[in-house]
């Protein structure tokens, strides 16, 4: 019954509906693929209005230009300015599906660290940063691809 | 050591924290960081968690975190597939462009934990509970939720803590005990964060969405919606929720089961 029920996070656009943008930038494609051409590229917390929906693909217009995205480059709401715009700090927008490189454990919570003795800790945080940060996006665009996942799905 | 001079220690590592502006709860790290250099300086009286301060608590948390439960698994293989899993469903979420940071804890418990920031934790027992990619996302995708919800910093934001902090920098601190106060303030919103994540545990409805926005996520990502629920599924079926190690800060797995 549960599945009978289930309704896709994509499946919250419908036509004639709203979305917003939620990277720094965003291409409008020509057609539901990820290897589509670019149509258009729309800046960030734009509104967006809803045209058709294909599966994991949205047809959005704004601004005269209308194009398809994977439903998972949109939100539902508008995201803050204030503060979820400044996650794309140290992130090209070139590169905004690149792990944030260079963010490393902050200064303020190394201190942290040290104040309470957490040495061991540090070192294995440092660790992590270092490590995950030297996963290229490539890898995570070549899993997609093979799992069928994101955009690629 | 007298506590003038540990202080003085103290800020100094703080001082080498050139470009930091990290605010927590009203009152500016850097900032905090100049005062022991001039000992006058006065921190901004701003009471919002900004990203730079975000970053802060969260690297702060995730210490604890990695502390408590056995250090992390330093194994390249399983760190890289928990990552790729992870970026490919942070990539959908509302924050796609966090520092998003997946690590194994060293733990045969049964848990997960997230940090703000981006960071998130699995220990090496619910790693193992797992069978596929399906349900590591589905674990995966909650810790995401509670991030991109913010849950751990509106603990924090909503609390008397925040209060206390603007009220200390309202009044213009100028000498070393009041700057000792603010680093205080600072170690108890850490803990207060600790103990909520480790101990009492979100309140329930703050656990159904963390399932309903991750099951969503897990949806967009191409993942099946049904992983957390089969995880939840199998811990029921190896009575494992009666251990008070396994899922102890969250709210009953039937109830779970039953949402999801």
């Amino acid at each position: 019954m549960a599945a009978l029920l289930a309704v896709p996070a994509h499946a919250a656009y419908s036509p004639g509906g709203t979305a917003y943008t939620k990277r720094l930038q965003t291409s409008l494609l020509a057609e539901p693929a990820p290897l589509a051409s670019v149509v258009a590229k729309v800046q960030y917390a734009q509104k967006l209005t809803v045209e058709e929906v294909s599966g994991a693909w949205v047809r959005v217009s704004v601004g005269g230009n209308s194009g398809w995205v994977f439903a998972g480059n949109l939100a539902e709401q508008k995201p803050s300015e204030n503060s979820d715009a400044l996650d794309h700090v140290g992130v090209s927008a070139s590169d905004t599906s690149a792990s944030a490189a260079a963010r490393p454990l902050a200064p303020a919570a190394i201190d942290y660290a040290d104040r309470r003795g957490l040495k061991q800790a540090r070192h294995d945080v440092e660790w992590l940063v270092h490590t995950c940060d030297a996963i290229p996006a490539a890898d995570v665009d070549t899993y997609k691809q093979a799992q069928k996942k994101g955009e690629f799905q | 050591m007298n506590l003038i001079r540990s202080l003085f220690c103290t800020l100094g590592i703080l001082a080498a924290t050139a470009g930091l502006h990290a605010q927590f709860g009203g009152f500016d790290l850097n900032k905090l960081s100049n005062t022991a250099k001039s000992v006058g300086k006065m921190a901004k009286g701003v009471a919002g968690i900004g990203p730079e301060e975000e970053r802060v608590i969260g690297g702060s948390v995730a210490l604890e975190i990695v502390s408590t439960y056995g250090g992390l698994l330093r194994d390249e293989a399983i760190v890289h597939r928990v990552n790729l899993i992870g970026r490919t469903l942070a990539g959908c979420s509302d924050r796609p462009d966090l520092a998003w940071r997946f690590g194994v804890l060293n733990s045969n418990t049964v848990n997960a934990f997230s940090a703000p920031g981006g960071y998130v934790f699995i220990t090496r027992g619910l790693y193992a509970l797992a069978a596929d990619d399906d349900q590591l996302a589905g674990i995966l995708a909650h810790e995401i939720a509670h991030i991109t919800k913010r849950h751990a910093l509106k603990i924090i934001a909503r609390g008397e803590f925040l209060a206390g902090a603007s009220s200390l920098a309202a009044q213009q601190s100028k000498d070393v005990r009041a700057v000792q106060a603010q680093l205080q303030q600072f170690d108890l919103g850490i803990g207060k964060i600790i103990d909520t994540l480790m101990k009492t545990g979100f309140d329930p409805n703050t656990e159904y969405e963390a399932d309903s926005v991750g099951r969503d996520l897990a949806v967009t990502a191409g993942y099946s919606r049904d992983g957390m629920r089969d995880v939840l599924e199998k811990l029921q079926q190896d009575n494992l929720g009666a251990s008070n190690q396994v899922f102890s800060t969250h709210p009953p797995l039937k109830e779970r089961i039953r949402r999801l």
